[in-house]
Parts: C-alpha cells; structure tokens; sequence
C-alpha cells in the first residue's frame, strides 16, 4: 500500500471562490436575500464547529490506534460481513453533516476503506439516533420503524451494487 | 508497542498522538475552503427554500410526487430536524406520505450542494454512482415506505 505524504495544498479554492463571486453579486444586486444567507452560514459553521472538533480528534486517535494493515482487515477487501455492520453502526451514530466527514473518509480510503462500505456509511447517516424522539413525534412509531428498516436494508444493497459497479 | 513490522519486515514507525492529531488538523484545514464553499451554499438554500416554496411545487399524483420529494430533499439543506420539520408541515398540507418519505430521506442522503465537494474528494466516478444509487434507492424506499405504512395502518 502506497503511503506517500503528500504535500499541503488547500482543495476547493475555486469552488470556494466562486460561492463567494455569488455573494457579491447577490449583495449588490438582492441584498435581501445575501444578508440573511450570510447569517443562516455563519449559523451552521458556529453549530458544525464542535463537530468538526470532534472529527479531527476521531480521525487523528484512528491513525494513532488503527495501523492501515488493521483497517484493511476491518474495513478492507477482506472485512466480510463485520465490515458491513461496522459501516452500517458508524454511520447510524455518526452526526453532524455528511461533508464534515469527508477528511476521515478520505484519510481511511487511502489506508484501504471499501468504497461499499462508504456508500453505506453515507446513506445510513439517514438514520439519526439522537433525533428519533423527534421523527416519532413528526410521524410516528410505526413509520420511523419501517423507514429505519427499508434505510438499512437499502443502504447495504447499494454498498453491495456499487462493489458489483466497480468490478465491471 | 511502537510500531508495526511490514511486509518486507521492516519496522513501520507508529505516529505519535501528537503527530496524528496534527496530521488530521491539516488535512481539514487543506479543506477549509471546499467546507466554507458548501456552508455559504447551504446557507443560501436555506434563505431561497421555503416551506411555501417547496408546497407548491407538488402535484397531487404519487408517483411524480415521490420524484418532486426526491429533488426538492436533495436541493434543499439543513439540519435533518429541519427536514422533518418541512415535512411534518408538508404532510399537514396535504401531501402524499409517499413524497415526504422521498423529502426527509434525500434531504440527509442526498446534496446537490455536497457534489462539488465529494467529488474532490471521493473522485467524479464514486459521487456519481453513489448519488445515483442513493436516488434511486431514496424513490425506492419512500413507496416501499408508504406501502408498507398503508397496509399495516
């Protein structure tokens, strides 16, 4: 397994660059609407902060922990029906948005993470163990637990067709 | 234990604690731009999509619907109390169950906002079938969802 460091390189200035491009001319052009959406973003990075704290710390206690040769063996080629259910768990407790996870997922894909077991870490995130109390409330018992069901079920189907995608 | 023998035998230095926090420090910080790109986005979703919005763009037939929910989830952004929010409302309003499943399951798994950003990171070709999947399996799940729900209530 190839375990270059690569040099430092901030990703996504364009993107970055070009949101902002879109600020300035909603500024100038419906102020109304820039304002708050200025607002409603510094909002979400002072709630996603925490989260991203405790990203950094996770992926950084994983590297100290998980050799790449352990995480091949849980989460490899070879990880088999653990491998699986430790995506399906991770991404039922996992919170915060999907995009605050992208640097650990990054970081265990080049030690070896299966990309079914990606797919889905990403679509059981749909589930929010601390937010069922809430869902029960909106629609239900019965509801949240048959969506729950058909989420988990759906999530390991596409892992598995997206492993069956790649080898094609 | 300090560190690990390879395959060729030789001995694989474990980093630090230290080192490994630093190491992921850095790997967010490359990525701070990409994040405030997605957050600006997310921000100005959230101003020009709303509930009064999304209400009418729905059309009284299940099936297109289900495919309306599916979108609307997935352009739309926030927290998911949020989704369920719009979608408790939603549901007041009238609307199928079959496109507020579709609603509050692309609004967490789904994110035209995200795009740009996990395709730098995960590759074009893995954010492309993975979204593609996710939105099929989201239709999927929302009339399998509903039908269950009908057939149980």
């Amino acid at each position: 397994m190839k375990e270059k460091e690569k040099p430092f390189a901030f990703r996504g200035k364009f993107f970055a660059l070009l949101v902002l491009a879109v600020y300035i001319g909603l500024f100038f052009f419906d102020s109304h609407t820039a304002l708050p959406a200025l607002q409603k973003s510094a909002r979400v990075v002072l709630k996603i902060l925490p989260i991203f704290a405790v990203v950094i710390v996770f992926t950084a206690l994983l590297n100290y922990f998980l050799q790449p040769k352990q995480i091949v063996k849980h989460l490899g080629e070879e990880s088999g029906a653990k491998g699986w259910l430790v995506a399906s768990f991770a991404g039922v407790i996992s919170h915060g948005p999907m995009y605050a996870w992208y640097p650990m997922i990054e970081d265990m894909r080049s030690h070896g993470l299966r990309d079914g077991l990606i797919v889905v870490f990403f679509y059981t995130r749909a589930i929010k163990l601390p937010l069922l109390p809430i869902m029960i409330d909106y629609f239900g018992v019965i509801f949240t637990l048959v969506l729950s069901f058909y989420i988990i079920i759906g999530a390991l189907l596409q892992g598995w067709i997206f492993e069956q995608l790649e080898r094609k | 234990m300090n560190g690990q023998k390879s395959k060729n035998g030789k001995q694989q230095k474990k980093p630090s604690l230290q080192q490994a926090l630093k190491k992921s420090s850095l790997a967010f910080w490359a990525m701070s731009p990409m994040l405030i790109g997605v957050i600006g986005l997310v921000g100005l979703f959230q101003v020009l999509v709303t509930p009064k919005v999304l209400t009418s763009i729905f059309r009284d037939n299940a099936l297109v619907d289900t495919l309306i929910g599916t979108l609307v989830g997935a352009t739309a952004s926030g927290s998911p109390v949020v989704g369920y929010m719009f979608g408790g409302e939603l549901l007041g309003q009238g609307i199928s169950l079959y496109a507020v499943s579709a609603f509050i399951l692309s609004w967490v798994t789904l994110g035209f906002v995200h795009l740009p950003a996990e395709a730098e990171v995960l590759g074009f070709s893995f954010t492309f079938y993975r979204n593609i999947l996710a939105f099929v399996f989201t239709v999927i799940i929302a009339v399998l969802t509903s039908v269950t729900i009908q057939a149980l209530i």
